[in-house]
Protein backbone atom coordinates (compact mmCIF):
# COMPACT_ATOMS: atom_id res chain seq x y z
CA UNK A 1 0.00 0.00 0.00
CA UNK A 2 1.04 3.78 -0.38
CA UNK A 3 0.15 7.16 0.43
CA UNK A 4 0.84 10.13 -1.01
CA UNK A 5 1.58 13.37 0.87
CA UNK A 6 2.10 17.09 -1.22
CA UNK A 7 4.71 19.37 -0.23
CA UNK A 8 4.70 23.39 -0.42
CA UNK A 9 8.30 23.33 -1.76
CA UNK A 10 10.90 21.47 -2.58
CA UNK A 11 14.56 21.62 -3.91
CA UNK A 12 16.57 18.81 -5.02
CA UNK A 13 16.73 15.34 -7.27
CA UNK A 14 14.30 12.77 -6.59
CA UNK A 15 15.26 10.50 -3.42
CA UNK A 16 14.21 7.17 -1.43
CA UNK A 17 14.86 5.84 1.53
CA UNK A 18 14.67 5.07 5.57
CA UNK A 19 12.80 8.01 7.19
CA UNK A 20 13.86 9.62 11.52
CA UNK A 21 11.43 11.57 12.60
CA UNK A 22 11.82 14.30 15.06
CA UNK A 23 9.09 15.26 17.27
CA UNK A 24 10.50 18.87 18.10
CA UNK A 25 12.63 21.86 16.12
CA UNK A 26 16.23 21.10 15.05
CA UNK A 27 19.34 22.71 14.94
CA UNK A 28 22.74 20.39 13.12
CA UNK A 29 24.77 22.85 16.05
CA UNK A 30 22.24 22.49 19.10
CA UNK A 31 21.16 18.96 18.98
CA UNK A 32 23.92 16.90 16.57
CA UNK A 33 27.44 15.72 17.33
CA UNK A 34 29.12 16.77 13.89
CA UNK A 35 31.70 14.36 14.60
CA UNK A 36 29.62 10.86 14.99
CA UNK A 37 26.26 12.00 12.85
CA UNK A 38 24.49 10.96 16.01
CA UNK A 39 22.04 13.33 18.00
CA UNK A 40 23.44 14.31 20.88
CA UNK A 41 21.12 17.07 22.97
CA UNK A 42 20.23 15.42 26.00
CA UNK A 43 16.58 14.99 25.90
CA UNK A 44 15.66 15.18 22.50
CA UNK A 45 13.42 12.58 21.07
CA UNK A 46 15.98 11.08 18.76
CA UNK A 47 18.78 11.43 21.38
CA UNK A 48 21.20 8.33 19.73
CA UNK A 49 20.21 8.00 17.07
CA UNK A 50 22.43 8.60 13.46
CA UNK A 51 21.21 10.82 11.12
CA UNK A 52 23.74 9.02 8.26
CA UNK A 53 21.63 8.03 5.05
CA UNK A 54 18.43 8.81 6.76
CA UNK A 55 15.53 10.82 5.50
CA UNK A 56 15.60 13.32 8.46
CA UNK A 57 11.39 13.97 8.97
CA UNK A 58 11.81 17.30 10.92
CA UNK A 59 8.74 19.49 12.08
CA UNK A 60 10.49 22.91 12.71
CA UNK A 61 13.99 24.63 12.67
CA UNK A 62 15.99 26.38 16.00
CA UNK A 63 18.70 28.95 15.69
CA UNK A 64 20.89 28.77 13.82
CA UNK A 65 23.35 29.80 10.49
CA UNK A 66 25.20 26.65 11.39
CA UNK A 67 23.16 24.22 9.24
CA UNK A 68 24.52 26.96 6.00
CA UNK A 69 28.22 24.75 6.11
CA UNK A 70 27.29 22.14 8.63
CA UNK A 71 25.43 19.60 5.95
CA UNK A 72 28.24 19.89 3.41
CA UNK A 73 30.49 19.65 6.29
CA UNK A 74 28.22 16.44 6.80
CA UNK A 75 28.56 15.18 3.30
CA UNK A 76 32.59 15.03 3.43
CA UNK A 77 33.03 13.72 6.65
CA UNK A 78 30.10 10.63 4.95
CA UNK A 79 27.99 11.18 8.07
CA UNK A 80 25.22 12.94 5.94
CA UNK A 81 21.48 12.37 6.15
CA UNK A 82 20.09 11.76 2.58
CA UNK A 83 17.29 14.65 2.26
CA UNK A 84 15.51 16.96 4.55
CA UNK A 85 11.60 16.92 5.00
CA UNK A 86 10.71 19.90 7.25
CA UNK A 87 7.35 21.22 8.21
CA UNK A 88 8.42 24.90 8.54
CA UNK A 89 11.99 25.63 7.87
CA UNK A 90 14.34 28.85 7.44
CA UNK A 91 16.08 29.98 5.21
CA UNK A 92 19.40 28.58 6.49
CA UNK A 93 18.42 24.92 5.78
CA UNK A 94 17.76 25.94 1.98
CA UNK A 95 21.58 27.52 1.84
CA UNK A 96 22.82 24.42 2.87
CA UNK A 97 20.86 21.74 1.79
CA UNK A 98 21.73 23.43 -1.97
CA UNK A 99 25.28 23.67 -0.95
CA UNK A 100 25.69 20.13 0.01
CA UNK A 101 23.20 18.84 -2.58
CA UNK A 102 20.65 17.33 -0.43
CA UNK A 103 16.80 17.53 -1.27
CA UNK A 104 14.72 19.61 0.94
CA UNK A 105 11.05 20.31 1.21
CA UNK A 106 8.87 22.27 3.21
CA UNK A 107 5.54 22.39 4.68
CA UNK A 108 3.15 18.91 4.62
CA UNK A 109 -0.69 18.45 3.26
CA UNK A 110 -1.07 16.30 6.18
CA UNK A 111 0.80 16.28 9.46
CA UNK A 112 3.52 13.71 8.94
CA UNK A 113 4.13 13.27 12.59
CA UNK A 114 1.08 11.34 13.05
CA UNK A 115 2.14 9.20 9.93
CA UNK A 116 5.69 8.24 9.62
CA UNK A 117 7.29 6.43 12.62
CA UNK A 118 11.23 5.48 12.44
CA UNK A 119 12.26 3.32 9.73
CA UNK A 120 9.39 3.86 7.12
CA UNK A 121 10.48 4.08 3.47
CA UNK A 122 9.08 6.73 1.96
CA UNK A 123 10.39 8.58 -1.85
CA UNK A 124 10.76 11.92 -2.54
CA UNK A 125 9.90 13.73 -6.23
CA UNK A 126 10.44 17.37 -5.74
CA UNK A 127 9.24 18.11 -9.15
CA UNK A 128 5.84 16.58 -8.52
CA UNK A 129 5.94 17.91 -5.18
CA UNK A 130 5.03 14.68 -3.62
CA UNK A 131 6.05 12.38 -1.06
CA UNK A 132 5.47 8.67 -1.52
CA UNK A 133 5.10 6.50 1.48
CA UNK A 134 5.13 2.88 1.54
CA UNK A 135 3.72 0.87 3.88
CA UNK B 1 21.36 24.94 -13.86
CA UNK B 2 19.11 25.88 -16.79
CA UNK B 3 20.14 27.66 -19.93
CA UNK B 4 20.79 31.40 -20.05
CA UNK B 5 17.76 31.71 -22.91
CA UNK B 6 15.90 35.54 -21.25
CA UNK B 7 16.53 37.22 -17.99
CA UNK B 8 14.06 35.01 -16.54
CA UNK B 9 16.30 32.37 -14.60
CA UNK B 10 13.91 29.35 -11.81
CA UNK B 11 11.55 32.08 -10.40
CA UNK B 12 13.83 35.25 -10.70
CA UNK B 13 14.37 38.22 -13.29
CA UNK B 14 17.58 39.43 -13.51
CA UNK B 15 19.17 42.41 -15.28
CA UNK B 16 21.94 43.10 -17.45
CA UNK B 17 24.80 43.17 -14.85
CA UNK B 18 23.32 39.92 -13.54
CA UNK B 19 23.05 38.00 -16.07
CA UNK B 20 26.60 39.09 -16.81
CA UNK B 21 27.52 37.50 -13.75
CA UNK B 22 25.71 34.54 -14.61
CA UNK B 23 27.75 34.02 -17.93
CA UNK B 24 31.10 34.30 -15.82
CA UNK B 25 32.04 38.00 -17.21
CA UNK B 26 32.95 38.79 -13.68
CA UNK B 27 34.63 35.42 -12.78
CA UNK B 28 33.63 31.80 -11.68
CA UNK B 29 33.64 32.39 -8.27
CA UNK B 30 30.80 35.23 -8.85
CA UNK B 31 29.35 33.04 -11.37
CA UNK B 32 29.29 29.92 -8.90
CA UNK B 33 27.83 32.39 -6.34
CA UNK B 34 25.05 34.20 -8.22
CA UNK B 35 24.18 30.19 -9.40
CA UNK B 36 23.81 29.50 -5.77
CA UNK B 37 21.44 32.40 -4.69
CA UNK B 38 19.33 32.02 -7.88
CA UNK B 39 18.77 28.40 -6.67
CA UNK B 40 17.89 29.41 -2.94
CA UNK B 41 16.00 32.69 -4.48
CA UNK B 42 13.92 30.13 -6.55
CA UNK B 43 12.87 27.72 -3.79
CA UNK B 44 11.58 30.98 -2.41
CA UNK B 45 10.02 32.09 -5.01
CA UNK B 46 11.95 35.39 -4.96
CA UNK B 47 10.52 37.63 -8.28
CA UNK B 48 14.57 39.33 -8.53
CA UNK B 49 17.89 40.33 -6.79
CA UNK B 50 18.04 43.17 -4.17
CA UNK B 51 20.91 45.26 -3.92
CA UNK B 52 22.91 44.97 -0.84
CA UNK B 53 24.95 47.97 1.21
CA UNK B 54 26.82 45.61 3.33
CA UNK B 55 27.44 41.70 3.98
CA UNK B 56 28.82 39.73 7.22
CA UNK B 57 29.91 36.41 6.37
CA UNK B 58 30.19 33.54 8.60
CA UNK B 59 32.16 30.87 8.65
CA UNK B 60 34.84 29.24 10.96
CA UNK B 61 36.23 26.01 10.90
CA UNK B 62 34.31 23.96 13.43
CA UNK B 63 31.45 24.63 11.24
CA UNK B 64 32.43 24.28 7.54
CA UNK B 65 34.82 21.73 8.28
CA UNK B 66 37.64 21.12 5.80
CA UNK B 67 34.97 20.92 2.65
CA UNK B 68 33.69 24.43 3.39
CA UNK B 69 37.48 25.63 3.67
CA UNK B 70 38.07 24.26 -0.16
CA UNK B 71 35.18 26.49 -1.15
CA UNK B 72 36.49 29.33 0.09
CA UNK B 73 40.67 28.82 -0.85
CA UNK B 74 38.72 28.27 -4.61
CA UNK B 75 36.73 31.40 -3.82
CA UNK B 76 40.13 33.36 -3.06
CA UNK B 77 42.47 31.48 -5.85
CA UNK B 78 40.20 33.09 -7.97
CA UNK B 79 40.78 36.70 -7.23
CA UNK B 80 37.28 37.08 -5.91
CA UNK B 81 37.08 40.23 -4.10
CA UNK B 82 33.64 41.72 -2.35
CA UNK B 83 31.43 44.24 -4.26
CA UNK B 84 30.11 45.49 -0.24
CA UNK B 85 32.06 46.44 2.56
CA UNK B 86 31.81 42.82 4.72
CA UNK B 87 32.89 41.72 8.45
CA UNK B 88 33.43 38.17 9.46
CA UNK B 89 31.39 36.97 12.78
CA UNK B 90 32.50 35.28 15.38
CA UNK B 91 35.19 32.49 15.29
CA UNK B 92 35.77 29.04 17.17
CA UNK B 93 38.94 29.40 18.52
CA UNK B 94 41.17 32.11 20.72
CA UNK B 95 44.73 32.53 19.71
CA UNK B 96 45.99 32.90 23.08
CA UNK B 97 47.36 30.96 25.86
CA UNK B 98 44.58 29.55 27.68
CA UNK B 99 46.09 26.33 28.03
CA UNK B 100 42.02 24.76 29.08
CA UNK B 101 40.34 26.20 26.17
CA UNK B 102 43.00 24.74 23.72
CA UNK B 103 41.94 24.47 19.81
CA UNK B 104 43.58 20.94 18.38
CA UNK B 105 46.67 22.62 16.57
CA UNK B 106 45.93 21.29 13.21
CA UNK B 107 42.24 23.59 13.19
CA UNK B 108 44.04 26.23 14.61
CA UNK B 109 46.62 26.37 11.11
CA UNK B 110 43.24 25.94 9.08
CA UNK B 111 41.75 28.71 11.18
CA UNK B 112 44.75 31.16 10.30
CA UNK B 113 44.07 29.93 6.51
CA UNK B 114 40.78 30.61 6.38
CA UNK B 115 41.51 34.09 7.94
CA UNK B 116 43.97 34.57 5.47
CA UNK B 117 41.06 33.99 2.76
CA UNK B 118 38.57 36.45 4.13
CA UNK B 119 41.32 38.86 4.15
CA UNK B 120 42.35 37.75 0.14
CA UNK B 121 38.53 38.59 -0.60
CA UNK B 122 38.96 42.05 0.88
CA UNK B 123 36.50 40.75 3.79
CA UNK B 124 37.41 42.29 7.78
CA UNK B 125 38.62 39.20 9.69
CA UNK B 126 36.36 41.70 12.82
CA UNK B 127 34.82 38.21 14.30
CA UNK B 128 32.01 39.51 15.92
CA UNK B 129 28.85 38.83 16.50
CA UNK B 130 27.90 41.98 17.31
CA UNK B 131 28.72 43.95 14.27
CA UNK B 132 25.41 45.95 14.82
CA UNK B 133 27.32 47.76 17.77
CA UNK B 134 30.72 48.11 16.83
CA UNK B 135 31.30 47.92 13.21
CA UNK B 136 28.15 49.01 11.23
CA UNK B 137 24.68 50.06 11.59
CA UNK B 138 22.23 50.53 8.60
CA UNK B 139 19.08 52.65 8.30
CA UNK B 140 15.71 52.25 8.07
CA UNK B 141 14.85 50.37 4.86
CA UNK B 142 18.69 49.25 3.81
CA UNK B 143 18.96 45.98 2.64
CA UNK B 144 21.89 43.69 3.65
CA UNK B 145 22.97 40.10 3.89
CA UNK B 146 23.98 39.16 7.48
CA UNK B 147 24.89 35.59 8.32
CA UNK B 148 24.43 35.29 11.97
CA UNK B 149 20.83 34.98 13.63
CA UNK B 150 22.09 37.72 16.44
CA UNK B 151 22.51 40.28 13.86
CA UNK B 152 20.03 39.46 11.66
CA UNK B 153 17.54 40.01 14.12
CA UNK B 154 18.83 43.13 15.63
CA UNK B 155 19.31 44.85 12.09
CA UNK B 156 15.06 43.84 11.32
CA UNK B 157 14.28 44.65 14.20
CA UNK B 158 16.17 47.50 16.22
CA UNK B 159 17.33 48.69 12.70
CA UNK B 160 14.59 48.22 10.56
CA UNK B 161 17.17 47.10 8.47
CA UNK B 162 15.92 44.30 6.06
CA UNK B 163 18.25 40.79 5.85
CA UNK B 164 17.44 36.91 5.86
CA UNK B 165 19.81 34.97 7.82
CA UNK B 166 22.51 33.98 5.48
CA UNK B 167 24.00 30.91 6.76
CA UNK B 168 26.96 29.33 5.03
CA UNK B 169 28.05 30.05 1.33
CA UNK B 170 25.05 32.00 1.61
CA UNK B 171 26.99 35.05 2.92
CA UNK B 172 29.71 35.33 1.22
CA UNK B 173 27.59 34.59 -2.05
CA UNK B 174 25.70 38.01 -1.60
CA UNK B 175 29.39 39.61 -0.61
CA UNK B 176 30.55 38.71 -3.77
CA UNK B 177 27.74 39.68 -5.86
CA UNK B 178 26.46 42.59 -3.89
CA UNK B 179 23.05 41.50 -4.60
CA UNK B 180 20.70 38.91 -2.95
CA UNK B 181 17.30 37.53 -3.14
CA UNK B 182 14.50 39.48 -2.72
CA UNK B 183 11.93 37.00 -0.60
CA UNK B 184 11.21 37.19 3.22
CA UNK B 185 12.25 39.54 5.26
CA UNK B 186 12.93 42.07 2.36
CA UNK B 187 9.53 42.23 1.82
CA UNK B 188 6.84 44.96 3.23
CA UNK B 189 4.77 41.60 3.46
CA UNK B 190 6.82 39.43 6.04
CA UNK B 191 7.70 41.99 8.18
CA UNK B 192 4.43 42.39 9.98
CA UNK B 193 3.55 41.57 13.12
CA UNK B 194 2.02 37.88 13.64
CA UNK B 195 1.14 37.79 17.32
CA UNK B 196 0.93 40.19 20.29
CA UNK B 197 3.10 39.52 23.11
CA UNK B 198 1.86 41.53 26.71
CA UNK B 199 4.59 42.55 28.78
CA UNK B 200 3.45 42.71 32.28
CA UNK B 201 6.80 41.93 33.86
CA UNK B 202 9.65 43.74 35.00
CA UNK B 203 12.70 43.36 33.18
CA UNK B 204 15.56 44.31 35.45
CA UNK B 205 18.90 42.27 34.48
CA UNK B 206 20.10 40.99 30.55
CA UNK B 207 19.53 37.40 31.78
CA UNK B 208 15.11 38.29 32.18
CA UNK B 209 15.42 39.83 28.27
CA UNK B 210 16.68 36.70 27.49
CA UNK B 211 14.16 34.69 29.72
CA UNK B 212 11.11 36.51 27.62
CA UNK B 213 12.72 35.64 24.92
CA UNK B 214 12.57 32.06 26.03
CA UNK B 215 8.60 32.41 27.20
CA UNK B 216 8.02 33.66 23.61
CA UNK B 217 10.40 32.03 21.42
CA UNK B 218 10.14 28.51 22.43
CA UNK B 219 6.25 28.15 21.34
CA UNK B 220 7.08 29.86 18.33
CA UNK B 221 9.26 28.22 16.36
CA UNK B 222 8.64 29.47 12.66
CA UNK B 223 10.68 32.34 10.88
CA UNK B 224 8.40 34.18 9.88
CA UNK B 225 6.56 34.95 13.00
CA UNK B 226 7.01 37.91 14.25
CA UNK B 227 6.15 38.88 17.94
CA UNK B 228 4.96 42.60 18.35
CA UNK B 229 6.17 43.25 22.26
CA UNK B 230 3.30 46.05 23.92
CA UNK B 231 4.15 47.47 27.43
CA UNK B 232 7.60 47.83 27.58
CA UNK B 233 7.59 50.47 30.24
CA UNK B 234 11.47 51.68 29.60
CA UNK B 235 13.20 51.87 26.56
CA UNK B 236 15.42 49.26 26.66
CA UNK B 237 19.02 49.41 26.55
CA UNK B 238 20.98 48.14 22.77
CA UNK B 239 22.39 45.55 25.57
CA UNK B 240 18.63 44.76 26.65
CA UNK B 241 17.55 44.02 23.15
CA UNK B 242 20.65 41.69 22.31
CA UNK B 243 20.01 39.73 24.65
CA UNK B 244 16.19 39.50 23.70
CA UNK B 245 17.06 39.06 19.89
CA UNK B 246 19.34 36.37 20.32
CA UNK B 247 17.45 34.28 22.44
CA UNK B 248 14.43 34.83 20.33
CA UNK B 249 16.55 33.88 17.58
CA UNK B 250 17.73 31.21 19.12
CA UNK B 251 14.61 29.17 20.83
CA UNK B 252 12.35 29.95 18.23
CA UNK B 253 14.50 30.99 14.59
CA UNK B 254 13.17 33.77 14.90
CA UNK B 255 14.06 36.78 12.54
CA UNK B 256 12.39 40.14 13.49
CA UNK B 257 10.10 41.46 16.39
CA UNK B 258 8.51 44.79 16.80
CA UNK B 259 8.34 46.86 20.06
CA UNK B 260 5.74 49.16 20.28
CA UNK B 261 6.90 52.87 20.71
CA UNK B 262 10.83 51.39 20.91
CA UNK B 263 11.29 50.01 17.31
CA UNK B 264 11.09 52.20 14.19
CA UNK B 265 8.36 50.19 11.93
CA UNK B 266 6.11 49.97 15.01
CA UNK B 267 5.08 53.62 16.15
CA UNK B 268 1.84 52.42 17.46
CA UNK B 269 0.13 48.93 17.41
CA UNK B 270 -1.68 49.32 14.52
CA UNK B 271 1.88 50.08 12.32
CA UNK B 272 2.92 46.78 13.74
CA UNK B 273 0.42 44.76 12.71
CA UNK B 274 0.02 47.02 9.03
CA UNK B 275 -3.56 47.30 10.12
CA UNK B 276 -4.29 44.03 10.70
CA UNK B 277 -5.47 42.84 14.13
CA UNK B 278 -2.89 40.25 15.79
CA UNK B 279 -4.42 36.67 15.67
CA UNK B 280 -3.14 35.29 18.77
CA UNK B 281 -2.17 37.16 21.77
CA UNK B 282 -0.07 36.59 24.74
CA UNK B 283 0.81 37.91 28.33
CA UNK B 284 4.18 37.44 29.88
CA UNK B 285 4.16 37.91 33.99
CA UNK B 286 7.22 38.33 36.62
CA UNK B 287 6.02 34.83 37.65
CA UNK B 288 6.36 33.53 33.91
CA UNK B 289 9.72 34.95 34.17
CA UNK B 290 10.64 33.91 37.58
CA UNK B 291 9.42 30.21 36.48
CA UNK B 292 12.00 30.06 34.22
CA UNK B 293 15.01 30.49 36.63
CA UNK B 294 13.60 27.97 38.95
CA UNK B 295 13.17 25.48 36.22
CA UNK B 296 16.51 25.09 35.23
CA UNK B 297 18.45 22.60 37.58
CA UNK B 298 21.54 22.28 39.27
CA UNK B 299 23.52 18.82 38.87
CA UNK B 300 26.61 17.54 41.38
CA UNK B 301 29.74 18.29 40.45
CA UNK B 302 32.72 19.82 41.69
CA UNK B 303 34.06 21.96 38.97
CA UNK B 304 31.42 24.53 37.07
CA UNK B 305 31.70 27.46 34.79
CA UNK B 306 30.27 30.74 34.62
CA UNK B 307 30.29 32.13 31.05
CA UNK B 308 28.79 35.50 30.23
CA UNK B 309 28.92 35.16 26.00
CA UNK B 310 26.19 34.57 23.34
CA UNK B 311 26.52 37.35 21.96
CA UNK B 312 29.50 38.85 22.36
CA UNK B 313 29.84 41.29 25.41
CA UNK B 314 29.86 45.28 25.04
CA UNK B 315 32.07 47.66 26.46
CA UNK B 316 28.90 48.36 28.76
CA UNK B 317 28.57 45.10 29.79
CA UNK B 318 32.25 44.55 30.10
CA UNK B 319 32.84 47.86 32.63
CA UNK B 320 29.48 46.40 34.82
CA UNK B 321 31.57 42.60 35.51
CA UNK B 322 34.42 44.97 35.83
CA UNK B 323 32.61 47.12 38.71
CA UNK B 324 30.95 43.60 40.13
CA UNK B 325 33.98 41.10 40.09
CA UNK B 326 36.49 44.07 41.37
CA UNK B 327 38.23 42.72 44.39
CA UNK B 328 37.00 39.27 44.24
CA UNK B 329 38.19 35.79 43.38
CA UNK B 330 36.74 33.40 41.21
CA UNK B 331 36.44 30.69 43.57
CA UNK B 332 38.30 27.12 43.99
CA UNK B 333 36.43 24.47 41.57
CA UNK B 334 34.83 27.33 39.81
CA UNK B 335 35.90 29.02 36.46
CA UNK B 336 34.88 32.14 34.96
CA UNK B 337 35.30 33.18 30.89
CA UNK B 338 33.79 36.17 29.03
CA UNK B 339 33.92 36.49 25.32
CA UNK B 340 34.06 40.12 23.31
CA UNK B 341 35.19 41.03 19.90
CA UNK B 342 38.65 42.40 19.42
CA UNK B 343 37.87 46.54 18.93
CA UNK B 344 35.91 45.95 22.57
CA UNK B 345 39.09 43.89 24.17
CA UNK B 346 41.54 46.88 22.92
CA UNK B 347 39.25 49.43 24.36
CA UNK B 348 38.79 47.65 27.72
CA UNK B 349 42.27 46.91 27.82
CA UNK B 350 42.81 50.64 27.79
CA UNK B 351 40.85 51.43 30.05
CA UNK B 352 41.69 49.17 32.96
CA UNK B 353 38.86 46.38 32.74
CA UNK B 354 40.72 43.71 31.81
CA UNK B 355 43.29 43.95 34.03
CA UNK B 356 40.39 43.85 36.85
CA UNK B 357 38.94 41.34 35.72
CA UNK B 358 42.36 38.82 35.21
CA UNK B 359 42.65 40.03 38.52
CA UNK B 360 39.80 38.46 39.64
CA UNK B 361 40.76 34.93 37.73
CA UNK B 362 38.44 36.08 34.78
CA UNK B 363 39.59 34.19 30.99
CA UNK B 364 38.82 36.74 28.82
CA UNK B 365 38.62 35.23 25.15
CA UNK B 366 38.91 37.82 21.53
CA UNK B 367 37.01 36.84 18.28
CA UNK B 368 34.99 34.28 19.95
CA UNK B 369 31.90 33.12 21.12
CA UNK B 370 31.92 30.19 23.79
CA UNK B 371 29.60 27.96 22.84
CA UNK B 372 30.80 27.68 18.87
CA UNK B 373 34.77 26.98 20.00
CA UNK B 374 36.47 24.05 18.55
CA UNK B 375 36.72 20.74 20.31
CA UNK B 376 34.45 22.21 23.07
CA UNK B 377 33.11 18.46 24.24
CA UNK B 378 36.47 17.46 25.36
CA UNK B 379 37.28 21.04 26.40
CA UNK B 380 34.59 20.66 29.22
CA UNK B 381 35.79 16.68 29.93
CA UNK B 382 39.22 18.47 30.47
CA UNK B 383 37.84 20.87 32.54
CA UNK B 384 35.44 18.44 34.51
CA UNK B 385 32.59 20.94 33.61
CA UNK B 386 28.92 19.66 34.45
CA UNK B 387 26.62 23.50 35.48
CA UNK B 388 27.31 26.07 32.95
CA UNK B 389 26.23 29.00 34.35
CA UNK B 390 25.04 32.28 32.59
CA UNK B 391 23.18 35.06 32.53
CA UNK B 392 22.53 34.71 28.55
CA UNK B 393 19.26 33.27 27.18
CA UNK B 394 21.25 32.21 24.08
CA UNK B 395 24.27 30.41 25.61
CA UNK B 396 22.16 28.13 27.90
CA UNK B 397 20.36 26.85 24.94
CA UNK B 398 22.81 26.88 22.15
CA UNK B 399 25.13 24.58 24.15
CA UNK B 400 23.65 21.76 25.19
CA UNK B 401 24.97 19.35 21.90
CA UNK B 402 28.09 19.39 24.36
CA UNK B 403 26.37 18.29 27.64
CA UNK B 404 26.42 20.91 29.90
CA UNK B 405 24.38 20.94 32.39
CA UNK B 406 22.89 24.87 31.82
CA UNK B 407 21.47 27.38 34.48
CA UNK B 408 20.39 30.88 33.70
CA UNK B 409 21.14 33.02 36.20
CA UNK B 410 20.90 37.28 36.22
CA UNK B 411 24.53 39.13 36.36
CA UNK B 412 25.32 39.67 39.82
CA UNK B 413 24.22 36.24 40.73
CA UNK B 414 26.72 34.36 37.97
CA UNK B 415 29.20 36.61 39.13
CA UNK B 416 28.37 35.57 43.04
CA UNK B 417 28.27 32.00 41.79
CA UNK B 418 31.89 32.13 40.23
CA UNK B 419 33.26 33.82 43.15
CA UNK B 420 31.64 31.68 46.01
CA UNK B 421 30.90 28.45 44.63
CA UNK B 422 27.87 28.57 46.07
CA UNK B 423 25.23 27.51 43.46
CA UNK B 424 22.03 29.50 44.05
Amino acid sequence: MRRLIYVKRAHGASIEGEVLVMREGFSPRYDLDRISGIISRIGHSIEGESIHNKILVIPTVKGGVAGGWAFFDLIHKNISPKALVFGKLNPVMVQGAVLAGLTVTEGWSEDLLSILKNGDHVRIDPEKKMLEIFS
Amino acid sequence: MEMIKANNVGSMKLNDLELAMLRGDHGVAVKESIEFQIEVGSFFDAKEFVPITNAHVMGDIEVMGDGGLGILKKMSSSAAKCRVPTSSNARCMHFGDFDNLRADETEVQKERKLIGYLKDMNIAPTDTCINYQTVYQPKLGEHVAWGDTGTVIYANSVLGARTNYEGGKASFAAALTGRTPAYGFHLDECRKGTFLVKVDAQLNDFADWGALGKIVGHPHQDYFAVPVFEGIKEVPLSDSLKHLGASLASYGSLAMFHMVGITPEARTLSEAFKGDLPKESMTVKNADIEAIYSAYKYKDGANNIVVFSGPQLSLFEIQTLANLFKGRKVHKGMSAVITTNHAIYSDALRLGYIAELELAGVQILQGVCFYILQRLSEIRKENDWTNLISNSGKIVNTITAHKFNTVLRRTADCVDIACTGVLK
